[in-house]
């Protein structure tokens, strides 16, 4: 029998996990970014090496890891549950995957939003400097004018990410690779199912990119907002 | 364990990095073969190739180990090609586009004196545009190879033994904690070698490639030598 709810609760899981992840993933890059631009040298090669690391190593790699350590030394925890289908004795491992996708991407996010602000170019950037605004607003001004820049990249990046939550099937926590999986092996019917997941992923995909096209063009710095604006209809 | 993770677990060798290697090598260079094609393809028929540019997009939205998994199940693909055939096909991907983006941008101006100079068109795309187009997407293929040598690890799920899968059977059956991180750790610090290595030996041998490509097309092309 073949059972939709359980591709539904595949879903759920991979959104969850690829959304908590990503937004880990994304904070750490801004962190990894910062110190990475740091002017105290120590903590800008200590960011840099963190960078090249989590870069250089396989997600796959971090999620076993990941898994096997908190399979071994992680017998009860107070973590809320929050990933549909887990049951409530693996949710810790669970958390623990999605700490590893989320240091799977940092490094490749932080390097994105190093490189859109260097992008800028140091004439605008020395222009920011001069303005005489706090360093709040000054980070707030020169992440408005790099988020066009580095919102296509990072899109691209959390697809990947995306397509890095199915390495959790290596471990009994659920979601969509999993479900595809257990499906095709109950069923028989490997070529329906794994077609499926390809237009499902393809699907998630194909959304993610037009969350990031649609926030792109609302995020845009006012300046090119304006310039297009300006454009005629037909160019 | 060092040795087992960089050859294979004994009797089932070769394993480890040095598998992890050949299908990473094997798998980039049949996908960058059939990217050149896709490009050659698309640039020169824009039109009718947007239905395989659509396939290809859709294709860049499913994840590896979707692919491995379906043609894990190909019946007459042993394991090992079932592998190696999901690696080709996501590499063609995403090597695909780039090399159509970047010969797409190829300039108009050289592209008129190649036909001025009475170039045949064979010619023009093999030892022009072709060149000129690996040339200048050089960083984004090594970007995109990094990729691909790191997701040679999604291979896990079929259980061939490449540096992920030696690096997960060791550590699963590690007698204590500080086996287990030595056996992870060590994996680690390959992967990363040799990620590491891929940055800086892939340009210099490209650019030692390169200089001889331009040496032998001076004595027959001086336009090959100016554009490249």
């Amino acid at each position: 029998m073949v059972s939709g709810a359980e591709l539904w609760v595949g879903i759920a899981g991979s959104l969850v996990l690829w959304v908590l992840s990503g937004t880990v993933a994304i904070l750490l890059a801004l962190i990894l970014a910062a110190g990475s631009l740091s002017p105290n040298r120590p903590v800008r090669l200590l960011a840099r090496a963190s960078v090249n690391l989590t870069r250089g190593i396989p997600t796959s790699l971090f999620v076993i890891a990941a898994g096997v350590a908190t399979m071994h030394l992680v017998s009860a925890s107070d973590l809320p549950i929050v990933f549909p289908g887990t049951t409530a004795a693996f949710q810790p491992l669970a958390w623990a995957i999605m700490l590893a996708l989320a240091l799977g991407s940092a490094g490749h996010l932080a390097e994105i939003f190093r490189a859109a602000r260097a992008a800028l170019g140091s004439p605008r950037l020395e222009q920011a400097a001069v303005m005489g605004l706090s360093p709040m607003r000054h980070a707030v001004l020169i992440a408005r004018e790099c988020i066009a820049i580095a919102l296509p990249p990072t899109g691209a990046r959390l697809i990947h990410h995306l397509h890095n939550t199915a390495f959790a099937a290596l471990f009994p926590v659920a979601e969509l690779f999993g479900a595809i999986e257990g499906q095709a092996s109950t069923t028989f019917r490997v070529f329906h199912f794994a077609l499926l997941g390809c237009a499902i992923y393809a699907v998630l995909s194909g959304l993610t990119w037009l969350l990031f096209r649609l926030l792109e063009a609302a995020l845009a710095p006012p300046v090119a907002q304006q310039a297009r604006a300006r454009l005629p209809a037909w160019s | 364990m060092v040795l087992n993770l960089l050859v294979g677990l004994p009797g089932d060798r070769p394993g480890g990095l040095l598998l992890s290697l050949i299908y990473f090598f094997a798998s980039g260079a049949a996908a960058l073969a059939l990217g050149c094609a896709y490009a050659v393809l698309c640039v020169a028929f824009p039109r009718t190739s947007l239905p395989l540019q659509a396939a290809t997009a859709l294709l860049r939205g499913v994840p590896l180990i979707l692919l491995v998994f379906l043609f894990a199940h190909v019946p007459w693909f042993v394991v090992g090609l079932a592998g190696l055939v999901a690696l080709t096909v996501y590499s063609f991907g995403h090597v695909s586009e780039v090399l159509r983006s970047f010969l797409a941008a190829y300039p108009t101006a050289a592209a008129e004196q190649a036909r001025l100079m009475g170039m045949s068109s064979v010619r023009d795309w093999l030892q022009l545009r072709m060149p000129w187009t690996l040339w200048r997407s050089w960083t984004a293929l090594i970007t995109h190879w990094v990729s691909l040598l790191k997701d040679t690890g999604a291979l896990v799920i079929l259980g061939i033994g490449e540096l992920t899968t030696t690096a997960k059977v060791l550590s699963e059956v590690a007698a204590n904690f500080e086996q287990w991180a030595t056996t992870l750790v060590t994996a680690a610090c390959l992967y990363l070698g040799a990620t590491l290595a891929l940055i800086q030996f892939v340009p210099f041998v490209a650019g030692k490639l390169f200089r001889i490509l331009q040496q032998g097309q001076s004595t027959s092309s001086k336009a090959a030598e100016r554009y490249a």
